[in-house]
């Protein structure tokens, strides 16, 4: 047993240090500075071997901290009516119902298992009864201390929040025990974080009761709750029993790890699938073009689903909201004046929603692991003057894509300015036309060029790049925080439309400058 | 036409792979390169097609005491795994490759032509290229490379992954295109190698060495290069 436990804790810790080593490996700069032989220093070791304890640690604390206070305290103060203490007893007894159905924490299909289990052929009971042990564990004291701070702050009595990390356990253990005995006596394989439909139609019953049930006035009263926990906690000693005297574990991870690694098996082939997927079987699909315009035209039709198809069901969902807004004027003409008064002060929100309807990742992802990954592969196709050309049409394409939904928001926005009440500086509506199609053309630009200077991938469709990566991000923080931007339309307008032509400019002149070197697999 | 390796060096961190290679490839001739696993066979191929930067040396062609640097146009490079642009067909792929290569290529016949050549049967012409099984990717990949007539082809264990009947035709191909250009012919597989190729080279230390034959019957001539091998990778 004891041996057990401490393989079990060193392969996990091993596994992790030796991801968190390949983690820092691939940081730009960084990269640099280390040496091939990374794995085995051991001041390197050493401080993965930090971060690691501390991750364990974090992990455990901070989602349980994050949990009940995202999930019941910050929710819990919308309703204010309900007496406080009762409200929190009430949801967390709902989400917890929830929880141990959705994660019993001993059928989690993860590496680590696999290679103990089965690689290193570790006793599949006592392996598993270990790793059950120190989760459940983990949760009680996540439980005990945040239960208690938070439950104690909602005015809960000490007694009933030390009951409820108990009623947890004894919940999980429950539905554990239930798989196991369902796989018993009727065979059924086990399968965490996947439910059925009945799974799921439960899952959304119980959010209803858990936050619905306070929203129509009706809290469980606290006695009825440590009556309904009190008889969980007992209900679940039969449980602990099975789970203890359970032998087939072997067998029952032999079932659910065989599901899970076929995943990883075909990992490869599943995404390869994905994006083949994305490849219309269409055979009436045909273009009367010649050279890289026949290479395109053929690209893009046969890529609807990703590309026009999407754009347009976008572009259809703005027009109805904008439709919608100004039906709304006219049932409620209240709403007109604070409606101008966003628009004219709240268009760096713009911002974001062209970030995300921007088709510009799905398709540098599409032409890669659809189109350049073999190309690239081809001498004639990396002739600088054919991937100039061919970074023109991709550009032209991805821009007429990203310009329909642009142009319908763009003028959507200034019609409802008009209706709104209109405005005393007629510049606004041409800013409020021209930004959001400048912002449309900045992504565009924005990702094809980035994928043209750091052409990520490399033959075997990985991600080589993290700098490709971190630009990525960069991207994402920046957009999510111009928001914060308070800012008149007509300044941030203006301001908007002169960075994206400056910004075309630079990245047109770079890639001509480097995308002829820099656009080819990564070795 | 010779291609000239002057003291080409190429080392990963502190791997040196490739060790001041100077050789001399000539035309006319299939090349077998042979290698143990790890020795450097790709990156070989990799700095030759450019791929990747050589620490330091070069290579060149040298036509008729011309010397001239090696263009992408020089080279064809069919890899061991397929690639193929998957949402084209079979013949979307040869007709978007002609169209672009209209001027380099003499005497564009009829696309069926080309799939004669390699006998691509009719019905899978006109199907997508993802779904062509590995064998027919590899002839699609093996006929743009031909088409081109590339002065220097890199097959890196291109044979692998076919039926044998398959493998015989490219066999066969390789033996009528090898007029004319220089072929370096990658792999793992010693009879492959000593079926096909004119000459044996190894790539060993981190260098290119040819094996002579001299009067050895084959026998005799395996049990050299195996020993030559042997010495590899123990060091």
């Amino acid at each position: 047993m004891n041996k057990t436990l401490r393989m079990s804790f060193s392969l996990k810790n091993t596994y992790r240090v030796n991801s968190i080593l390949y983690s820092i490996k691939q940081i730009p700069l960084i990269k640099k500075l280390l040496p091939a032989t990374l794995y085995s220093v051991h001041g390197l070791k050493v401080f993965a071997n930090i971060i690691s304890v501390f991750w364990e640690i974090i992990s455990g604390l901070l989602g349980k901290l994050l949990y009940i206070l995202l999930m019941v305290v910050v929710t819990g103060g919308l309703y204010e009516a309900a007496p406080k203490d009762r409200l929190f007893v009430h949801m967390l007894l709902f989400l917890s119902i929830i929880g141990a159905i959705n994660n019993t924490y001993m059928f989690n299909p993860t590496r680590d298992k696999y290679y103990a289990m089965f690689l290193m052929r570790m006793d599949a009971k006592e392996y598993t009864l270990i790793n059950y042990g120190y989760a459940m564990l983990k949760m009680f004291v996540g439980f005990l201390i945040f239960g208690v701070i938070f439950g104690i702050g909602a005015g809960v009595p000490l007694l009933i929040c030390i009951l409820f990390p108990f009623f947890v356990a004894g919940l999980k253990m429950t539905v554990a025990a239930y798989s196991l005995q369902k796989y018993k006596k009727k065979g059924i394989s086990i399968k965490e974080n996947t439910l059925g439909k009945p799974g799921w139609v439960l899952i959304i019953l119980l959010l209803a009761a858990a936050y619905g049930l306070p929203a129509a006035g009706f809290v469980l009263p606290l006695s009825v709750a440590v009556v309904f926990m009190l008889l969980t906690v007992l209900a679940s000693v039969p449980s602990f029993l099975k789970i203890l005297s359970f032998k087939s574990y072997r067998e029952v991870y032999q079932d659910i790890l065989n599901q899970f690694l076929n995943q990883i098996d075909a990992a490869k082939k599943v995404k390869r699938n994905m994006h083949d997927k994305n490849i219309s079987a269409d055979t009436k699909i045909s273009s009367g073009k010649s050279g890289f315009e026949y290479l395109n035209e053929l690209f893009i039709k046969r890529h609807q689903n990703i590309l026009w198809k999407s754009t347009k069901k976008i572009t259809l969902v703005c027009l109805c909201l904008i439709l919608g807004a100004l039906l709304a004027f006219y049932l409620l003409p209240e709403i007109k004046d604070k409606t101008n008064e966003l628009l004219l002060t709240y268009l760096p929100y713009m911002v974001i929603v062209m970030y995300a309807i921007n088709r510009g990742t799905g398709f540098t992802t599409a032409l890669f692991m659809n189109c350049d990954h073999s190309l690239l592969t081809y001498s004639f196709y990396k002739q600088p003057k054919f991937i100039l050309k061919l970074f023109q049409i991709r550009l032209r394409e991805i821009m007429k894509v990203n310009l329909l939904p642009a142009m319908v928001i763009g003028i959507g926005l200034a019609l409802l300015l008009y209706f709104s009440g209109g405005t005393d500086n007629a510049l606004n509506y041409l800013v409020l036309i021209m930004s959001v199609p400048a912002l449309s053309v900045f992504f565009s630009v924005h990702y094809l060029t980035i994928y043209y200077l750091l052409q990520p991938y490399n033959m075997g469709t990985e991600m080589k790049s993290a700098t490709y990566q971190i630009v990525h991000t960069i991207t994402y923080v920046v957009c999510l925080n111009i928001i914060r931007f308070k800012m008149m339309t007509i300044v941030f307008g203006l301001t908007t439309i002169t960075f994206c032509v400056l910004y075309c400019i630079v990245a047109s002149v770079l890639v001509y400058k480097f995308a002829p070197k820099t656009f080819r697999l990564r070795v | 036409m010779k291609l000239v390796i002057e003291n080409l060096s190429k080392s990963f961190e502190n791997k040196e792979v490739l060790r001041d290679i100077n050789f001399i490839f000539e035309d006319g001739r299939i090349y077998g390169l042979l290698g143990r696993n790890g020795s450097g066979k790709t990156t070989l191929f990799n700095c030759l097609n450019r791929d990747i930067k050589v620490n330091s040396g070069s290579f060149y062609l040298d036509v008729n005491g011309q010397r001239r640097e090696v263009t992408p146009l020089d080279i064809g490079y069919v890899l061991s795994t397929p690639t193929v642009p998957e949402f084209l067909t079979g013949r979307e792929f040869l007709k978007f490759f002609l169209d672009i290569n209209e001027d380099s290529i003499n005497e564009i016949k009829p696309i069926d032509k080309y799939f004669d050549l390699m006998s691509i049967e009719p019905d899978d012409r006109d199907k997508l290229l993802k779904d062509y099984s590995d064998g027919m990717k590899n002839k699609m990949q093996m006929l743009i490379n031909i088409i081109a007539q590339p002065n220097i082809l890199l097959l890196d264990e291109p044979l692998t992954s076919l039926d044998v009947v398959v493998a015989e035709e490219m066999k066969q191909l390789l033996r009528t295109l090898k007029d004319d250009r220089i072929t370096i012919f990658s792999t793992h597989i010693m009879d492959l190698a000593l079926d096909l190729c004119d000459v044996i080279v190894l790539l060993s230390h981190g260098d290119l060495e040819i094996v002579a034959k001299e009067n050895m019957d084959s026998q005799e001539f395996k049990k050299r290069i195996l020993a030559a091998l042997r010495e590899d990778g123990h060091e």
